[in-house]
C-alpha cells in the first residue's frame, strides 16, 4: 500500500543553521501520526517544508505518490493536504462564518455551497451558535476549534495540526481530543504535532521523534514512551527516569 | 432587503433631481461627489477588501484620460465608444504592474506603486508626440446621436449629472458584487492573513491581479469621465499626479475601507467639505483631506462607517 | 569624456543633500519602524525658514543651518509626541497614510501662507562656480556638500560614541531589549523624530541657494529620499549616505545621455529594480 504522505530524507538549512536533516518517514492512509520533540527540534520547519511554505533543501516529499517539492501551498492544500498554524491565525475582521466559508470555497465555486459547507464544519467543532461573531474577538479555545473547522472545510484528505492543543485547559484539550479521533473515524489521514503526552499516546497510531532537526526515534506510543533516548532529548542529559 | 428598497429609492430620488435644481453649481457639487464615489468604490476593491494600498491609482485615471483624448483627438472615436479602449489598455498595464509589484508586501508595496505612477507621469510628460507633454490636449465632444435624433450636445451639466449617476451606480454595483463573491472572501482573507489565505488554497497572485484588474477598469472609466467634464483639457500633472491617487485612498480611508458604503460617506463627506472650503482654501484645498485623515487614523482607524458600527454593535450588546 | 566626468561630480554633490534627507529618513525608520512620507515637506519648511532669514534679516542660507536644524528638530519632536507616537503600533499601511497627511497639512498650511510663488533665494555666489581644469562645479552645491559631510560626519560621531547615540541604536536594533536595559525607547523616538527632521531642515538650508522655493517641492524630495534609503537599505545610514550619492550620480549622469526629462525615470526605474532584485538593499537588514 503507497503511503498517503511519504516525506524522504527531507533537509532545511537557513544558511548555517540544520533545522530539518535527512527526515525520512511515510503515513499511511488513515493513519494519525504524532511528531513530536523538544522545542526547536524542527517540527513546525518540517510542515512548513511540507506544505510548500519553503522548499526542502534536499530531500523529497511526495504527496499520493507525487512528487510536491516546491509546490505553492495553494497547490499543496488543492491536492489535499492541509495544515493549522502553531500560533492561531484567525481572519480577524471576518466573522466565524466567514472564516470558514474562505476554507469551504476551495471546492466550489458558490459561496452559499460553501457557507453549507462551512456550517456543517462549525457544527462539528461546536462553533456553529458562534457563527456571527468576529474571528479577532474569540478567545483562544474557540480560535483553535474555528481553525480545525476551516481546515476541514476545504474536504482535505490530509490535515497537519501544529500544536492545536497549545495553550488550552484540560477540558478545551479533551474537546479536540475528541475531535481527532472523530476526524480519524471518518478517514482523514492525521500528522499532529504536540506536546501534551498523554494526547498523543490516546490518538496516534505511530509516532516520531525529532530532536535538533534529525529522526531520533520512530515507533509505535509505547515503544516512544519508554524509550530512553526520547526521555534524553526531553530532559537533556541520559539516564532520565522511566516513563 | 430593506437595503435594497432603500438604496433604490434613493437613486429614483438622485435620479429626479435635475428636474428640480436647475442651479448649474449645485448640480456640480451633485456630479463632484458621483466622481468621488465612483473613484472611492473603485479603489476600495484593491485597497480596502484586498488591503493593498496603491498610492498610485492616478496611473489608471490618467490612462482612461489620455486614452479617450488621444482616440478622439487623431481617430474622431466618440468618447462613448473610446473609453473602452482606454479601459483595456489601462487594465493590461495594471496586470503587467501587478504581476511585477505584487511579490512586495505592506509599505514596500505602497511604495513601488507610487513610483510606478511617477513613471507613467513622466512618460506621459516628455513622449511629446503621443500626449504633447505639459502643454497637454485639447478636445470637443461630438453630440451624442441615437440615429439622427440628437439626445444631447453636452452644453449643460445634466448630461454630465446622469453620466456621473450612472458610472457612481455602476461603481457600487461592483463594488457590492465582488464583495459578496467567491473573490470577495478570497481577497479578504489575502488582507487579513496572506499566509493562512495561502494554505487555504488561495492564489494569491490571480486574486491580487484580479481585483487590481477590476479597480483599475472602473478607476479609468472615471478617469475618462472626469476629464471630458473638467473642461475637456488635460495634462500629465492634473490626472497622473499623486493628488488623485492620495484623494481616492483617503476618501476610503475616511469612510472605512473594506465597506461598501465606507467610501460613499467618505466621497460625500470630502467631496462636501472640500467645496464648502474651495473659497477660503483655494489651492490648498487638500489641507481637508490631510487633516481627516490624520483623525480618522488616531481615533477611528476603520473609518467613519466602522466607527458608527463598533458603536452600533456597543449599543446592541448592551441592551 | 570630461562631460561624463563633470556630471560624476556634480552627482556626487548633489547627492550628498539626497543622503542628508535620507539618513533623516533612515534614521526614524531604524528607530521606529515608521516611513514618514512628510520627510520631503520637513525640507520644504527648511527652505522657507531659510528664505526668511534670508530676506528677512539677510542671514546667509549656510550659516542659517544653525537656526533651521534646531527649529525642525522642535518641529520634529512636536509631531512625534502629538502624533506619530500614537501609531506606533498601527498596521504600517497606516502609518504612511498618516505622515501623507502631515506631509499634506505641511505643504497645503505653506501654500495658505505663502501663496504658490516661487522664490527664489540669490546669494551673491548662487551661480558661481569653481573650475577645476575644463570642469566646472556650482560654488553653492561645493559648500552644500562639505557642510553635509560635516554634519553627517557629526551624527555618526553622536550615534557611535556617545551613551545617548548608543541608547538610540540599541532601539533601533530591538526595542523591547533595549527598554528592558533601562533606554527609554519613547524619548528615543522623539529623538530619533526630531534628528529625521533637523536633517531635513539642514538639507532645505543647503539646497535653499540652487532650487526654487515652493510648497509641492516636498514631494520630490521625499520619492528620492526613498529611493536612496531603499538602495541603501533601511535602517542604514551608511547605506543612505552611499545611496544617496549614487542616485546623484546616476541622475546627473542620465541627464547627460537621455536628457532632463528622462533622469527622474531613470531613478524611479532603479527605484523599482532595487525594490524587486534585493529589497534589503545595499547594506540594509532584511526586513519586509
Amino acid at each position: 500500500m503507497t503511503a498517503l504522505l511519504e516525506v524522504r530524507s527531507v533537509s532545511k538549512y537557513f544558511g548555517g543553521v540544520r533545522a530539518n536533516h535527512e527526515v525520512t518517514f511515510s503515513v499511511e492512509q488513515g493513519m494519525v501520526l504524532g511528531l513530536i520533540g523538544p522545542n526547536g527540534a524542527g517540527k513546525t520547519t518540517l510542515f512548513n517544508c511540507i506544505t510548500g511554505f519553503y522548499p526542502p533543501t534536499r530531500g523529497e516529499v511526495f504527496f499520493e505518490g507525487k512528487r510536491i517539492n516546491g509546490y505553492p501551498p495553494d497547490k499543496v492544500c488543492k491536492l489535499g493536504m492541509a495544515r493549522t498554524w502553531q500560533k492561531v491565525r484567525p481572519l480577524a475582521k471576518l466573522t466565524v462564518l466567514e472564516n470558514a466559508v474562505v476554507g469551504g470555497l476551495l471546492r466550489t465555486n458558490s459561496v452559499a455551497e460553501a457557507r453549507e459547507i462551512a456550517f456543517e464544519q462549525l457544527r462539528v467543532v461546536g462553533l456553529d451558535k458562534r457563527a456571527g461573531v468576529l474571528a479577532g474577538g474569540l478567545p483562544i479555545g474557540e480560535r483553535k476549534k474555528l481553525e480545525l473547522a476551516r481546515v476541514m472545510a476545504t474536504k482535505p484528505r490530509m490535515i497537519l495540526l501544529d500544536e492545536v492543543m497549545g495553550g488550552l485547559n484540560a477540558h478545551e484539550s479533551e474537546e479536540i481530543i475528541k475531535l481527532i479521533l472523530d476526524v480519524k473515524q471518518r478517514g482523514l489521514t492525521q500528522v499532529v504535532i504536540e506536546h501534551d503526552m498523554k494526547a498523543i499516546v490516546r490518538t496516534c497510531d505511530r509516532i516520531v521523534v525529532l530532536n535538533s532537526g534529525e529522526k531520533l526515534a520512530e515507533g509505535s506510543p509505547k515503544e516512544i514512551v519508554n524509550d530512553p533516548r526520547v526521555m534524553a532529548a526531553y530532559l537533556g542529559d541520559s539516564g532520565g527516569v522511566k516513563a | 432587503m430593506k437595503a435594497l428598497v432603500f438604496s433604490a429609492a434613493a437613486v429614483l430620488a438622485l435620479a429626479l433631481v435635475p428636474l428640480f435644481i436647475q442651479s448649474p453649481y449645485a448640480l456640480h457639487i451633485f456630479i463632484l461627489v458621483f466622481l468621488a464615489v465612483a473613484l472611492g468604490e473603485s479603489w476600495n476593491v484593491i485597497g480596502g477588501y484586498a488591503g493593498q494600498y496603491s498610492v498610485g491609482h492616478s496611473a489608471w485615471y490618467g490612462i482612461g484620460a489620455y486614452g479617450a483624448f488621444i482616440l478622439l483627438q487623431s481617430k474622431g472615436i466618440a468618447p462613448w465608444k473610446g473609453v473602452w479602449v482606454a479601459v483595456a489598455v489601462a487594465v493590461l498595464i495594471a496586470l503587467v504592474v501587478g504581476w511585477i509589484t505584487f511579490r512586495l508586501r505592506g509599505p514596500y508595496f505602497v511604495l513601488a506603486s507610487i513610483a510606478v505612477a511617477e513613471i507613467i507621469r513622466l512618460v506621459a510628460l516628455n513622449w511629446k508626440d503621443l500626449t504633447n507633454g505639459a502643454e497637454g490636449l485639447s478636445v470637443d465632444v461630438p453630440p451624442l446621436k441615437i440615429g439622427s435624433t440628437l439626445i444631447t450636445d453636452w452644453n449643460s451639466k445634466t448630461p454630465y449629472f446622469y453620466m456621473g449617476l450612472l458610472m457612481a451606480l455602476f461603481c457600487v454595483a461592483v463594488g457590492v458584487a465582488v464583495k459578496r463573491s467567491k473573490l470577495g472572501y478570497y481577497l479578504q482573507a489575502i488582507r487579513e492573513d496572506q499566509d493562512a489565505a495561502h494554505s487555504l488554497g488561495i492564489p494569491l497572485t490571480l486574486c491580487k491581479n484580479a481585483a487590481l484588474g477590476i479597480s483599475a477598469a472602473c478607476t479609468a472609466l472615471a478617469g475618462s469621465f472626469a476629464a471630458f467634464y473638467f473642461g475637456s483639457f488635460i495634462e500629465p500633472q492634473a490626472v497622473f499626479g499623486i493628488d488623485v491617487s492620495i484623494q481616492m485612498v483617503l476618501t476610503c480611508i475616511i469612510g472605512g475601507i473594506g465597506t461598501v458604503t465606507g467610501p460613499l460617506i467618505g466621497a460625500v463627506v470630502l467631496a462636501l467639505l472640500s467645496e464648502a472650503l474651495r473659497t477660503s482654501l483655494a489651492q490648498a484645498h487638500l489641507l481637508v483631506y490631510g487633516v481627516l485623515v490624520i483623525v480618522v487614523i488616531l481615533t477611528m482607524p476603520d473609518g467613519l462607517v466602522g466607527f458608527a458600527v463598533q458603536r452600533l454593535r456597543r449599543k446592541a450588546a448592551a441592551r | 569624456m570630461a562631460v561624463l566626468i563633470q556630471s560624476i561630480l556634480g552627482g556626487i554633490l548633489i547627492g550628498g543633500i539626497y543622503a542628508l534627507v535620507g539618513i533623516g529618513l533612515t534614521l526614524i525608520f531604524g528607530v521606529m519602524r515608521v516611513i514618514n512620507f512628510a520627510q520631503g515637506d520637513l525640507v520644504m519648511v527648511g527652505m522657507y525658514v531659510t528664505f526668511f532669514l534670508f530676506q528677512l534679516l539677510g542671514v546667509d542660507p549656510f550659516l542659517s543651518v544653525v537656526v533651521t536644524m534646531p527649529a525642525l528638530f522642535l518641529l520634529g519632536a512636536v509631531l512625534q509626541r502629538s502624533v506619530i507616537n500614537a501609531v506606533l503600533d498601527a498596521l504600517p499601511q497606516n502609518q504612511i497614510l498618516l505622515t501623507i497627511g502631515i506631509g499634506l497639512v505641511l505643504s497645503n498650511l505653506a501654500q495658505l501662507a505663502f501663496t504658490s510663488d516661487y522664490r527664489i533665494l540669490s546669494t551673491s555666489y548662487s551661480s558661481s562656480s569653481v573650475a577645476l581644469g575644463i570642469i566646472r562645479l556650482s560654488t553653492p552645491l561645493i559648500y552644500c556638500f562639505f557642510i553635509t559631510a560635516a554634519i553627517t560626519v557629526v551624527l555618526y560621531w553622536f550615534l557611535v560614541k556617545t551613551d545617548t547615540g548608543h541608547a538610540v541604536r540599541a532601539t533601533a536594533q530591538d526595542r523591547e531589549a533595549a527598554q528592558l536595559m533601562g533606554v527609554n525607547v519613547r524619548n528615543m523616538g522623539v529623538l530619533a523624530f526630531g534628528l529625521g527632521s533637523a536633517l531635513a531642515g539642514a538639507a532645505g538650508a543647503l539646497v535653499a541657494p540652487t532650487y526654487y522655493i515652493y510648497p509641492q517641492v516636498g514631494g520630490a524630495f521625499t520619492l528620492k529620499a526613498f529611493v536612496v534609503v531603499v538602495l541603501g537599505g533601511m535602517g542604514s545610514i551608511i547605506g543612505a549616505t552611499l545611496g544617496g550619492v549614487l542616485i546623484g550620480v546616476a541622475e546627473s549622469v542620465s541627464a547627460v545621455y537621455f536628457g532632463s526629462g528622462w533622469k527622474d525615470i531613470c531613478v524611479y526605474v532603479i527605484f523599482l529594480l532595487v525594490l524587486l532584485l534585493k529589497p534589503s538593499g545595499l547594506l540594509g537588514k532584511s526586513r519586509m
